[in-house]
């Protein structure tokens, strides 16, 4: 089934690695409202890519801030 | 809301391709390709996850439309030299129609995704399942010689590849000015059949 747009949420952070160990991605592979996730880690903006039914911008912020990584929404 | 535009994926498509058969796979940034598309880079990562992801989508999607094109007309049950003709014919009219896809497949064809790209559907077996029939018939009506595959693969299609690239450059041995005419692909083509007939 195609994603729906809406639900697809793009921020600029400073994750600049990404490991299975890594806090953020057990952190994100373990919420249960992220469907799907992902972090361009070859890009100068460290996009983070989120699709979530019911999470908002700012839940997600909040949640990359307390991993200790900046995150800011790309519009 | 967003709404899924049409036109802009395919603005990102074409200057995906044009970005890519210039600079390389490792000069490519999501970033360069947002700016030539006029585009915000979070518009891009709307449709693609990074540019693995993007350019193996790009690539099935060329892929598909090439592979398509090759067998139009074409029947694996064809005598070889009519069935290998068609094939000639639809190569070469791919390669004239679209010369820039086609530097593009040669891009990621050197890249580490090139097997994605080609398990990514059932369609590209399909294809070398017609493929495979086709020798396969041609052999079992001593229409072709028996060899090695991969043998086969260059005498049949290495001088249509080799002159298709003179002309896309523009110019053959020593600069020398080409453009491929008909009656060169049917010189080429008449060669390689007399080395595949037995």
């Amino acid at each position: 089934m195609e994603t729906d747009l809406d639900k697809i949420y793009i921020f600029k952070t400073n994750i600049e690695q990404l490991c299975t160990d890594c806090e953020v991605t057990k952190t994100l592979n373990n919420h249960a409202d992220i469907l799907q996730w992902s972090v361009d880690t070859d890009d100068v903006d460290y996009v983070l890519r989120i699709v979530s039914e019911s999470l908002t911008a700012k839940t997600i912020i909040n949640i990359i801030n307390d991993l200790g990584h900046e995150c800011q929404e790309l519009n | 809301m967003r709404v899924r535009d049409i036109d802009k994926e395919k603005l990102v498509v074409i200057n995906a391709i044009e970005l890519i058969v210039q600079d390389g796979f490792q000069g490519f940034s999501m970033n360069k390709l947002a700016k030539a598309c006029n585009i915000s880079v979070a518009t891009l990562y709307i449709y693609y996850k990074d540019k693995d992801d993007l350019i193996k989508k790009i690539g099935a999607e060329i892929a598909i439309e090439f592979f398509t094109s090759t067998i139009e007309n074409f029947s694996p049950d064809m005598p070889f030299e009519k069935g290998l003709w068609i094939q000639w014919q639809n190569r070469a009219a791919f390669t004239f129609k679209y010369p820039k896809k086609v530097a593009f497949f040669e891009v990621i064809k050197q890249s580490p995704h090139a097997e994605d790209i080609l398990n990514s559907t059932t369609k590209f077996s399909d294809f070398r399942i017609i493929m495979k029939q086709f020798i396969e018939n041609s052999l079992h009506n001593k229409e072709l010689v028996p060899m090695q595959f991969e043998v086969f693969w260059s005498i049949a299609y290495g001088p249509l590849y080799t002159l298709l690239n003179f002309h896309n450059e523009g110019k053959s041995m020593g600069g020398k000015p080409f453009k491929l005419t008909q009656d060169m692909m049917k010189e080429a083509f008449e060669a390689a059949i007399k080395a595949l007939k037995p």
